[in-house]
């Protein structure tokens, strides 16, 4: 199977900033590992992956799929605020997969958490090792659950079929564990 | 005949006797620990086999910590008898994506079809892992009281007052036996203290470690459980 993807601009440069009242801003740049995970990810998830570069028309390329990440939404918790010592990261990225002639089929939201204790890597570190094992959260779950979801298989060409196919097995998803706590915070009050 | 520097060695002897007294005491806060285990099936282990130490999932509940399960490896690890462990980190990395947090087996019932997935028990294999072992648990504080205050001023400062502090060291690994697919059983370390902090001008702390002490048990019984090949 044939895939690539775009990465919109927003996602390849996304910078959470916030200060938490009362105290320290913090800076997150998401950008560059998005993408390294990414382009990673769906590499080794299908045989023949490229990625669009900017100018780039999908319909230049002779592609059965093209996969449009971004990101909904970035939350983190800092132990003042969860009264715990642990870091909380949640992240609800989208994809957006695309058939050959361009027509959007499938809009896939993924949420995904990763937590890391203050006490074992300082406050940085803490911070960066959630939002790593978010992302790591999100891949998983990608592998797992991306074809049920989306049905992306079914987009492959009839001359792709025979030799190409998606590497991995993709699996049922009977396993998965899921909790509250995954749940984006809702700071609406 | 009484030497000259008596009232220097005077001192010297007092405070050796209050460092030795202190010393003994910070040794000394109570602990009180119990260390269990159940097994379930037949153990041991063969040379160049391997242990892995994981903390069971966050997204059920656990909240054991990093540093204990670093501990409790490396005790395992140490010594005589020490146990091959290999790095939870470069096992989970080596089978991703099937250890991660939200995708690792709850229970051995889901082992036969892990196993069964393209290259997981090829790399199991390779890497000679035998024993999976899964920490629960975390240390709390239960309780605690007293008051203390500190001042500074131009000629100094001090403290005084007590307070004290209760800590509990609750932790369980279970042991998958990766041969048999089945859980070999369980070692529980439960360990409690109480830590205190009189302070007359310096605080001197008494401090009760629950969770090293549960660190040191739970490793020293882990490696016994594995090692002894003892009736069930």
């Amino acid at each position: 199977m044939s895939v690539a993807a775009r990465y919109p601009a927003e996602f390849d440069n996304y910078v959470h900033e916030e200060q938490v009242i009362g105290k320290e801003k913090w800076i997150i740049d998401l950008g560059r590992s998005n993408r390294l995970l990414f382009t990673q990810l769906f590499g080794a998830m299908f045989k023949e992956f490229t990625v669009l570069e900017e100018g780039s028309d999908a319909r230049d390329l002779t592609i059965d799929a093209l996969i449009e990440p971004s990101i909904d939404a970035f939350e983190f918790s800092v132990p003042n605020q969860s009264q715990t010592d642990e870091f909380a990261v949640w992240i609800r990225y989208r994809i957006k997969i695309f058939d050959s002639a361009g027509v959007q089929v499938a809009n896939w939201p993924i949420a995904a958490y990763g937590k890391s204790q203050s006490s074992t890597f300082g406050g940085d570190e803490a911070l960066r090792r959630a939002a790593v094992l978010a992302m790591r959260d999100a891949a998983a779950l990608i592998i797992m659950q991306m074809d049920k979801s989306t049905g992306i298989s079914k987009l492959r060409s009839t001359n792709t079929q025979s030799n190409s196919a998606l590497p991995t097995v993709i699996p049922d998803d009977e396993n998965i564990q899921t909790t509250a706590a995954e749940e984006i915070p809702d700071d609406s009050g | 005949m009484i030497p000259d520097d008596y009232p220097k060695q005077g001192c010297k002897i007092l405070l050796r006797a209050i460092v030795t007294v202190l010393t003994g005491a910070m040794l000394s806060a109570c602990v009180t620990s119990r260390l269990e285990h159940i097994k379930e099936a037949k153990t041991g282990i063969l040379e160049g086999e391997a242990i892995v130490i994981m903390a069971k999932s966050y997204h059920l509940g656990n909240e054991t910590e990093e540093k204990f399960i670093q501990c409790v490896g490396d005790s395992i690890g140490r010594g005589r008898g020490g146990l091959r462990v290999i790095p939870n980190q470069e096992f989970v990395d080596a089978l991703f994506p099937w250890f991660e947090p939200r995708t690792a087996p709850a229970d051995t019932k889901g082992l036969p079809a892990l196993m069964s997935r393209p290259g997981v028990a090829e790399i199991i294999k390779e890497k000679g892992v035998r024993y999976l072992i899964w920490l629960d648990g975390d240390t709390d504080k239960t309780g605690g009281g007293g008051s203390m205050s500190c001042a500074i001023g131009p000629g100094g400062g001090g403290c005084f007052g007590f307070a004290w502090w209760q800590n509990e060291s609750a932790y369980e690994a279970t042991v998958w036996d990766l041969d048999g697919l089945e859980t070999a059983g369980t070692v529980s370390a439960d360990v409690s203290g109480t830590s205190f902090l009189p302070a007359i001008i310096i605080p001197v702390p008494l401090i009760a470690r629950t969770r090293s002490k549960a660190c040191k048990g739970l490793a020293d019984q882990l490696k016994l459980f594995i090692v002894a090949d003892e009736e069930i």
